[in-house]
């Protein structure tokens, strides 16, 4: 009886990890955004945007306005799905790749505060930014 | 018998003047909630955000 149960258990552990394997995303990356980011001339800014600290080439530029472009339809669009500004969708995806996607050594930017490299410890989030449950 | 009324009295006595008097304030308490509103929308929204960045990855280089 207890024999049954522990291999259900196993067989329901593997189930579990196989699925989360298979349905992690496969990233795409845009190369000279990414490369610019880890040489901390662009970074995440709280307000949900990429900023430019540093000089860049026009490349990277009109890529990082791109990005901003298509990063404002997309808060613009889940705005409406929830009733709520777009600047509050843009506020919390800041704080989530604050939290979360800055790397130690790239740069990020809290409201008009200058760049900050990100160093071992977790990034001191603004106050709206609770913990999500 | 007598002793033991006597000390009921002192007793009583004691809880009389330990008594602690709370006087109603004389404004309305206001508390303000706005913050907290705007924080709420916020929270429930990292859920969301979280789904948007995964769903968008190229919006989103590291």
């Amino acid at each position: 009886m207890t024999r049954k149960l522990l291999m259900f258990a196993a067989g329901a552990a593997v189930a579990l990890a196989s699925g989360f394997i298979m349905t992690a995303p496969a990233r795409a990356q845009s190369g000279a955004v990414a490369a610019a980011m880890t040489a901390g001339t662009v970074g995440e800014q709280a307000d949900g945007y990429l900023g430019i600290a540093g000089t860049v080439g026009a490349d990277v530029r009109s890529e990082v306005e791109a990005i901003n472009i298509k990063r404002r339809a997309a808060y613009t669009q889940l705005a409406g799905q929830r009733g709520v500004t777009v600047q509050d969708v843009a506020a919390a995806t800041g704080c989530q790749t604050l939290s979360s996607r800055v790397k130690q050594g790239q740069v990020y930017r809290i409201g008009a505060g200058a760049w900050q490299t990100k160093g071992a410890a977790a990034i001191a989030l603004p106050p709206y930014c609770a913990t999500a449950g | 018998m007598k002793k033991q009324s006597i000390m009921m009295a002192g007793f009583a006595g004691l809880a009389l003047t330990g008594c602690i008097q709370v006087k109603a304030p004389d404004k309305p308490i206001e508390i303000n909630l706005n913050v907290k509103v705007q924080q709420e929308v916020v929270v429930k929204l990292q859920r969301d955000a979280q789904d948007l960045i995964q769903n968008n990855p190229e919006l989103f280089p590291q």
